[in-house]
């Protein structure tokens, strides 16, 4: 297991400075679109006693924790697959960036765009469940295109990546957004453009980390 | 020692770090993507991160 620290701690330093690079970015692009956007939506009654940060360096601060952690998250998956196929160096890792791209942002946005908040959507749960099942087909879709030399492999692959489009993403049966409709498609370029770098760079910094440790 | 799987191959000694890793990574990701709490604690302090990120929030 002494492999699986050396992961960790390639995945905490890559995690750490792709996300520092995506919540500069995030600072500048994205949330101030998200508070413009909240000035739209009406307070909810139901929901006034709850905890939330304080604006400022509060709220700031958890969406640092949370973009932090969910870069060590991600790295993980890219540093484990690089293990696997005895891969190092950025370009390799490049790859994978583009994969978890892929993954975890291009598929299940082509079916839930980002919104922001205030957009009115389909229920919770299927949105959730829709996402993780669309990650899911299109991580084992592109292994089976990519990674696999049978033909069917790769038939059954390139299936599996259209298969959560056909079926569709749900949503509500009258769409409607109570913030301006330029604000949210603003939100979609920025939010595209800023999850392809952090992806890449994270790739990048994960494939060149994986040179400085020799595994057993 | 080495499995042969459809295109690739893994040494044995390879599989358990590798799957730990994953296992962790996915982890930290979806619990953190996905959570819901009843009192929103978790919700309200991930919201925008999971906004940025194209989670479905709430
Ligand atoms: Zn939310």
């Amino acid at each position: 297991m002494a492999d699986f620290r050396k992961l960790v701690a390639i995945s905490l330093m890559a995690g750490l400075l792709g996300r520092l690079l995506l919540s500069v970015l995030q600072h500048y692009q994205t949330l101030p679109l998200i508070l413009a956007a909240e000035q739209f939506e009406t307070p909810s009654t139901e929901h006034v006693h709850d905890w939330q940060p304080i604006d400022g360096w509060q709220r700031n601060g958890f969406t640092l924790l949370f973009n932090g952690l969910t870069g060590f998250g991600f790295a993980l998956l890219i540093s484990a697959s690089m293990y696997w196929r005895d891969q190092r160096g950025y370009l390799y890792g490049l790859g994978w960036g583009l994969a978890g791209f892929l993954v975890f942002f291009v598929a299940p946005s082509l079916g839930l765009p980002p919104e922001l908040p205030g957009s009115d959507r389909a229920e919770l749960h299927s949105r959730q469940a829709w996402w993780l099942f669309t990650a899911a087909a299109t991580a084992i879709g592109l292994f089976g295109l990519i990674l696999a030399k049978q033909r069917w492999l790769q038939i059954v692959g390139a299936s599996l990546l259209a298969l959560p489009h056909l079926i569709g993403a749900p949503h509500p049966e009258v769409a409607q957004t109570l913030a301006p409709e330029a604000l949210q498609q603003h939100f979609v370029v920025l939010t595209s453009i800023n999850n392809g770098i952090f992806w890449l760079a994270l790739g990048a910094i994960a494939g060149r980390l994986m040179r400085k440790v020799t595994f057993a | 020692m080495k499995i042969l799987t459809a295109s690739t191959s893994i040494s044995y000694a390879k599989i358990l770090p590798g799957l730990c890793a994953i296992v962790l990574g996915l982890t930290v990701v979806l619990g953190l993507g996905f959570l819901q709490d009843s009192n929103n604690y978790l919700h309200n302090a991930a919201h925008d991160g999971r906004h940025s990120a194209a989670f479905p929030c709430h």
